[in-house]
């Protein structure tokens, strides 16, 4: 189990004011669950993320994993990044390969497990290409696997396909499920995608803006239901993911009307 | 019924030939006008040919100078005495020394300051990009120092570490020092944070982050420090051969100068330029080998 708890966050702005980025917010991502964090730019979705991968401080409040408190980044976190952070003079096998070599795997063990890693992400053809030789969504894969490399307890992926092309974007969506199936890892998840969102969760984290927090908590069934169909349009056409969608989108327009009567 | 299918199948390719609808994309079969998007400067169209044809046509204008005798061979030798005198030098030596011993003691300072700056500027230089400590104390000598030229504190150096090659070796590596450490800070501030916390998340330690990312990360900008340098460096030594020196290409010219000795002043600009071209044509195949994403991510 991972636990946010009761976090908050406040930052200073260059004329001395302070802003609260994240008002006392509370999640439980439970063993092989995928949590999913959604909300528009400011919501404070990505300082929630970077508070559990270790790269942000909480100003009140803790973060624990598996009952240890976080304090700094560390290999039992993997990170997803929206923009890909794969280094450009290591060829794919290497960048995949990067947190093994970190943690001293011996270069035959690093191969096989690679090897293992890339099939896992459909790219075994491209361990010896370098990152400029790929696409975009081919370039998340490699950030996927790499991620996955060192074994974490969990995965935390920042908008990992916000910068992707539709099409491409679907078929990661469905990669995804099936590396989550595969290896059953725990994934806390961060769009502003609705449908995304419902597609991917096994809980959705309605989040507002100013302050960041939580407005609402579903457990959409729509993830399942595809890992078992792997019929991807039958389960975003059927009436009850529409019926959600809209819901969400509703609470995400009433949230943001408060916002405007407020301002 | 094959006679019919058949009828059939011609009709549908007059109609297909007559309409001249194209089946697949159309592959150019008459001269067609191809267009592209409107640039702006030189846009990467090649520049060598008109290089070339200058380099021609100043080595015409030269040759044409001195034939038709537009200008004294004291100031303008002609090309064919430049090759003889590099011939001469070539076999006899100049000033008590071979050719190949002047260009070696110059050769020998340079790549020797050049290892040394090198050695030195780029584990400061990062250090430097990632220390507040080390930023702040070392930003005071050096800023003080390096926008000098280098011949305005070359006495000192001589008066220091006396005539030999000591002198000329040290200023030659304190000229070259500043714009490789300078590069290697400007690498590590060009860094991505993503970078940086993708690896410590990774699992990376202190001194693999150095090692694996903030160093090879840096690397391009550090290479064309060292580029630049270089540049620098070439120009420092001739410099100071001039003043202070009985060997190298830099003593050569300024010994022919003091005899009028034209022609072996430009044997030794030659030589100069080609060194300085080549030691930049290094690096840039260096570049290319060690850096083949550069400008590509």
């Amino acid at each position: 189990m991972l636990t946010v708890d009761q976090a908050s966050v406040y930052f200073a702005t260059r004329d001395g004011r302070t802003v609260q980025a994240l008002d006392r917010v509370s999640i439980d991502i439970p063993d092989s669950g995928f949590v999913v964090a959604l909300g528009a730019s400011g919501c404070g979705k990505s300082t929630i993320l970077n508070a559990i991968a270790g790269f942000l401080p909480l100003s009140e409040g803790t973060i624990a994993l598996d009952g240890r408190p976080i304090s700094g980044p560390g290999a039992d976190r993997g990170v997803v990044f929206q923009k890909d952070t794969l280094l450009p003079w290591k060829t794919i096998a290497d960048n995949v390969g990067l947190g093994l070599k970190f943690a001293g795997v011996s270069r035959a063990e690093r191969r096989d497990r690679v090897e293992a890693l890339l099939q896992l992400v459909g790219l075994a053809d491209f361990s010896a290409a370098y990152p400029y030789e790929l696409s975009g969504g081919m370039r998340q894969r490699v950030g996927i696997a790499r991620a996955l490399a060192p074994e974490p307890d969990i995965l935390l992926m920042d908008e990992p396909f916000g910068a992707l092309d539709s099409l491409t974007r679907e078929q990661m969506q469905e990669l995804l499920v099936s590396v989550w199936k595969r290896t059953g890892k725990r994934i806390f998840f961060i769009t502003h995608s609705i449908e995304e969102a419902l597609f991917l969760g096994t809980q959705v984290l309605v989040m507002s803006p100013r302050p960041g927090r939580i407005v609402g908590r579903f457990d959409p069934p729509f993830m399942r239901q595809f890992a078992e169909s792997r019929d991807a349009r039958a389960v975003k056409t059927a009436p009850e993911f529409a019926e959600l969608r809209e819901e969400i989108r509703a609470m995400l327009h009433a949230t943001d009307t408060v916002k405007r009567d407020a301002a | 019924m094959s006679e019919i299918t058949q009828s059939i199948v011609l009709r549908a390719d007059q109609v297909h030939a007559q309409t001249g609808t194209p089946a697949r994309a159309p592959s150019v079969a008459r001269p067609v006008r191809t267009v592209e998007m409107t640039s702006f400067g030189i846009a990467g169209r090649p520049t060598a040919v008109i290089s070339l044809v200058t380099a021609v046509a100043i080595l015409l204008a030269w040759w044409a100078t001195s034939r038709f005798g537009l200008v004294s061979p004291l100031f303008l030798p002609a090309p064919a005495e430049v090759v003889t005198q590099f011939a001469n030098i070539y076999r006899d030596g100049y000033a008590g020394a071979s050719l190949g011993e002047h260009l070696f003691a110059s050769l020998f300072r340079i790549l020797t300051a050049a290892a040394i700056a090198i050695g030195l500027a780029i584990p400061v230089g990062l250090l430097m990009g990632v220390s507040r400590v080390a930023k702040g104390v070392l930003d005071t000598p050096i800023e003080f120092y390096w926008p000098l030229p280098p011949l305005s504190y070359l006495p000192l150096m001589i008066i220091w570490l006396g005539i030999g090659e000591t002198s000329k070796i040290t200023l030659l590596t304190l000229a070259m020092f500043a714009p490789i450490c300078l590069s290697a800070q400007a690498g590590v501030r060009a860094l991505p944070i993503e970078r940086i916390n993708a690896a410590r998340s990774l699992g990376a330690s202190r001194f693999q982050l150095f090692t694996d990312i903030v160093f090879p990360s840096a690397l391009p900008e550090i290479l064309t420090g060292i580029r630049i340098a270089l540049g620098i460096g070439w120009g420092t030594l001739v410099a100071a051969e001039l003043i202070a020196s009985t060997r190298g290409i830099g003593f050569m010219i300024m010994s022919a100068a003091q005899f009028l000795a034209t022609d072996v002043v430009f044997v030794g600009i030659f030589i100069i330029a080609a060194c300085a071209f080549s030691s930049a044509a290094i690096v840039r195949l260096v570049e290319t080998a060690l850096v083949p994403w550069k400008g590509r991510t």
